[in-house]
């Protein structure tokens, strides 16, 4: 059964609206659709037309409690789920999850570890990269041009927040990045390696390694590669990878035991 | 605290209100000898620092961060240093993989009990932070390297007052 079979079936009255595509002037563009307008869901889903759907599927929770979603999910957005779950900003038990596997060309242009959701619905599975090498080359730079590689980089940001707006775990309403004393106003390029260090650090214990932010950055600034290597700092030091398991909890947001900290 | 202390590298120190401050005052009382570069910033709990604080302490051109509370087990907040300890971790390996000295950044734990203990670390941090020479951070895209009094002021928010 395709996602769209399913989603119609869901409509039925299991939930009361599908989050998916809507292919609008040639582009897929996300749409929350109800019984009523189905048949206008997009049944492919291209590999460079993706969107943080569970962003949506946070705040439509937020204005109407209990609403019944279902919502179109590849691996990343599954570990956002879960992820976003974990820390109270969703309800998983009001979400159906409509499993969406990566195919080749996105997997490997993500260079996505798990480019599959844990039920998948539609699509085939395919394995994932397990390394990048951009994070390897930049360990195995001098401490100096490891500054200057990234100062370089951050140097070149326009401040357009467009990291910030499109990752599905940037929910805080007071965002560190608006602070006037953690980043100068109307500064760009804006206080560096502050700027990106906040994000960075922010991202600790959460970042499930989707990839919008550099999609989203018009610099090209390297973000992804920043992310990994704080996912990586925690999976090292305290074992915890985010949107692997419902069940562990984030080592940065308990405070744990005399354990943890061996 | 010297006030001309160019040349000098500088470092700030966050202190837990009740163990590090008290041994940065027994030190003091005791006459121990250590060096003047240090701005010290009482806290009520080392848990309170965030990352963004050591980001900003940085970006200010602050050249080493200490971080002193109490002894796994003692905090006065239970289980407070815990989280300093785990924020720690991930920030020395964040800052590596950028390319600030990993060695700027040092977290002790220093009991009221002691004061030996505080002015040893302060030396030898000191000297760690010498040999990693002044921040790279501290020129470049601040025009003026901030000045002890703007680096206070910036932390004034985070720190604990003295009862009136």
């Amino acid at each position: 059964m395709s996602i769209k079979e399913r989603a119609r079936e869901l409509l039925g009255g299991e939930v009361e609206g599908v989050l998916g595509y809507r292919i609008v002037g040639g582009s897929h563009l996300p749409q929350l659709f109800t019984a009523a307008d189905i048949d206008g869901m997009a049944e492919d889903y291209p590999a460079d037309e993706r969107y943080p759907l569970t962003s949506i599927v946070r705040r439509l929770q937020a204005e109407d409690p209990g609403i019944r979603l279902a919502v179109v999910a590849r691996g990343c957005d599954e570990r956002a789920l879960i992820e976003l779950c974990k820390q109270g900003q969703v309800d998983s038990g009001c979400i159906v999850i409509l499993g969406l596997a990566c195919d080749e060309e996105l997997a490997q242009r993500c260079g996505c570890a798990e480019p599959f959701p844990s039920e998948i619905m539609q699509g085939r599975r395919v394995e994932g990269v397990p390394e990048d090498p951009l994070v390897e080359k930049i360990e195995r730079l001098p401490a100096e041009e490891r500054l200057d590689f990234w100062l370089s980089r951050f140097g070149s940001c326009i401040k357009c927040y467009g990291c910030r707006n499109v990752c599905p775990l940037c929910y805080c309403k007071e965002c560190a990045l608006d602070d006037a004393e953690m980043v100068e106003r109307g500064r760009v390029p804006p206080t560096q390696p502050a700027f990106h260090l906040i994000r960075a650090l922010d991202m600790a214990g959460r970042c499930v390694d989707c990839g919008l932010c550099e999609e989203a950055c018009p610099m090209g600034i390297p973000l992804r590669a920043l992310f990994r290597k704080v996912g990586r700092v925690v999976e090292d030091n305290f074992d915890y990878r985010p949107g692997r398991s419902s069940e562990e909890k984030s080592p940065l947001a308990v405070l744990g035991t005399e354990k943890d900290l061996e | 605290m010297a006030e001309n202390d160019n040349g000098k590298v500088r470092i700030l120190a966050f202190l837990c209100n009740w163990c590090s401050y008290a041994g940065a005052d027994l030190a003091g009382v005791s006459r121990l000898q250590y060096p003047p570069n240090v701005l010290d910033i009482r806290v009520m709990c080392t848990g309170t620092i965030s990352p963004y604080h050591i980001i900003k302490a940085f970006q200010m051109g602050i050249d080493g961060v200490l971080i002193a509370g109490c002894h796994i087990g003692d905090c006065h907040y239970i289980k407070g240093n815990y989280m300093t300890y785990k924020r720690f971790q991930v920030m020395r390996d964040v800052m590596k993989f950028v390319g600030i000295d990993e060695d700027r950044l040092r977290l002790e734990w220093v009991s009221a009990a002691e004061g030996e203990k505080f002015a040893d670390v302060i030396k030898g941090f000191t000297e760690q932070v010498e040999k990693a020479g002044p921040s790279p951070l501290r020129s470049g895209w601040e025009k003026d390297p901030a000045n002890w009094e703007s680096i206070r002021n910036a932390f004034k928010p985070l720190e604990t007052r003295k009862p009136a």
